[in-house]
């Protein structure tokens, strides 16, 4: 069923996007995220969709890696397209224009997690995060929470495997409802179980909330010139 | 029992066995022996049609599992490597009639089974327990029971006696032993321990998913399991 899962498309090159600073990076997803849903015109659309290019370009991913990341959301896509085709046949070239800017979006997100490796992104969350201690959240314990999750989910997916196999050789049958309810409840109850072991281990490690991580992070001239880059392209849409 | 006839499997790219072609004799006792990840549970998934082969094709009882996993899966039963992961229902009694539950017998014919196999195994007591709460070999004991209460005519143990302290090591494996001798049932055992060897009457030594054993155990020699670096 699930042979192997990658958390993220982190692939190791030499690009501009990838000694970009993590924390940066972040940022950009955001106010690009925001961006594409700002532009509306024409011309707005044709300059985002070339800078896009651009930062694709940038990160070296080819097309197709691009598509083949792309693949989980084809679904979406066509039933969107679907939507608009069934309800609303007049508005077809607004619906495009929306799909292609979700599409932007989708892409935006991929190129964070295909140049940045996860341990750079927790760090970076954490860093990030330092202001929300105004309201009493923890840098540490999200940090913390993303790199549990991260560890976890694929292992979840091994055990979850190896139980359907053990209920399979046991006769099992998954087109019942009654045997997919029992795997889903063992699944979770393991999910419970695992979580107070794990809790268990990391307090006997002495883990404490209040440290912040000693990770140092340092913008280096490639990081400030990026920010030119976007800042001419805010300026060329506005 | 079960023969496997140029069987290849591979896990995306990689080729995890090549052209295994072995034969276990019903009524034997055989042994699979191999270092970690020489692919001994790989080949066992295939005995029950957990796994089908990429190329070539398993036997159960002169069938092939590709046409009938049923088939494969009455006849075979198989004690996990990892039998936390194999407790379903919460309740220890609920837990050995799932098998056969999914055979679709009779309540009274299930608990008849159930308190049959509770009694055989000594563990009447454990009847109403909550799996969750039981020690590992515990664990490993209603893994087994909820097998055997399926009467295959096959079980596969994959590495039963890891986890286990001596006392608990020797009472399953005297267990295996009498399953074979007694109740004359096909027992295949998974192993990286050179004394399980004893047991057996015939063995398959697998090294990074090629067989270069495989045979009657007199004709076994120490360069083998030398080459498939179970000693130095
Ligand atoms: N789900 C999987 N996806 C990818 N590779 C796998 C998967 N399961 C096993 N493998 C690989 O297949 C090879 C054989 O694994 P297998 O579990 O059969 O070994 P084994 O002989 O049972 O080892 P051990 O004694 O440690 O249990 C290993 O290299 C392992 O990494
Ligand atoms: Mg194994």
């Amino acid at each position: 069923m699930i042979k192997r899962l990658t958390f993220g498309q982190y692939r190791c090159k030499d690009s501009f996007l990838h000694s970009l600073d993590a924390r940066i990076k972040i940022i950009y997803v955001v106010v690009l995220g925001i961006l594409s849903f700002g532009i509306k015109s024409k011309f707005e659309i044709v300059v985002f969709s070339l800078f896009m290019a651009c930062i694709v370009l940038l990160s070296k991913m080819s097309f197709k890696e691009l598509i083949k990341n792309l693949r989980p959301f084809y679904f979406v896509f066509i039933f969107l397209l679907l939507m608009y085709l069934i309800f609303s046949r007049d508005q077809i070239i607004l619906g495009l224009r929306y799909i292609w800017r979700f599409l932007l979006l989708i892409i935006i997100s991929m190129l964070l997690t295909y140049t940045t490796t996860i341990q750079e992104l927790i760090a970076a969350i954490e860093k990030l995060s330092k202001p929300l201690k105004v309201f009493k959240i923890k840098p540490r314990n999200m940090a913390v929470m993303i790199s549990v999750a991260v560890r976890f989910i694929p292992l979840m997916f091994i055990r979850f495997e190896r139980t359907r196999e053990a209920m399979a050789s046991r006769l099992a049958d998954f087109r019942k409802i009654r045997h997919i309810k029992l795997l889903v409840l063992n699944l979770l109850e393991k999910m419970l179980r695992s979580a107070s072991n794990l809790s268990d281990a990391m307090h006997s490690r002495l883990y404490n909330e209040d440290i912040e991580s000693r990770k140092f992070m340092k913008l280096k001239s490639c990081d400030y010139w990026s920010v030119a880059i976007i800042a001419i392209l805010i300026l060329i849409i506005y | 029992m079960i023969k496997t006839k140029n069987l290849y499997f591979k896990y995306e790219e990689d080729i995890i066995l090549k052209n295994i072609s072995i034969e276990i004799k019903e009524g034997s006792f055989t042994a699979i022996i191999g270092a970690n990840g020489s692919g001994k549970t790989t080949l066992a998934k295939h005995f029950n049609a957990l796994l089908m082969p990429a190329k070539g094709e398993v036997l159960v009882g002169g069938t092939s599992t590709k046409k009938d996993e049923l088939n494969a899966r009455k006849k075979v039963g198989f004690v996990f490597q990892n039998f936390e992961d194999q407790l379903v229902y919460p309740v220890v009694e609920e837990d050995i009639a799932f098998g056969l539950e999914n055979m679709e017998l009779g309540n009274e014919e299930i608990k008849k089974s159930v308190d049959e196999i509770l009694k055989e195994l000594n563990i009447t007591h454990l009847a109403k327990r909550n799996v969750n709460t039981l020690s590992m070999g515990q664990k490993q004991l209603i893994a087994l029971a909820g097998v055997l209460a399926m009467k295959p005519k096959c079980i596969v143990f994959d590495e039963p006696t890891t986890n286990l302290d001596e006392k608990n090591k020797k009472s399953i494996m005297g267990m295996i032993r009498s399953l074979n001798k007694k109740y004359r049932m096909t027992i295949i055992l998974i192993t990286n321990v050179l004394n399980d060897l004893r047991y057996a009457d015939e063995i398959v030594v697998l090294k990074n998913g090629i067989v270069i054993f495989s045979d009657k155990k007199s004709k076994l020699e120490s360069s083998v399991l030398k080459e498939a670096r179970l000693y130095d």
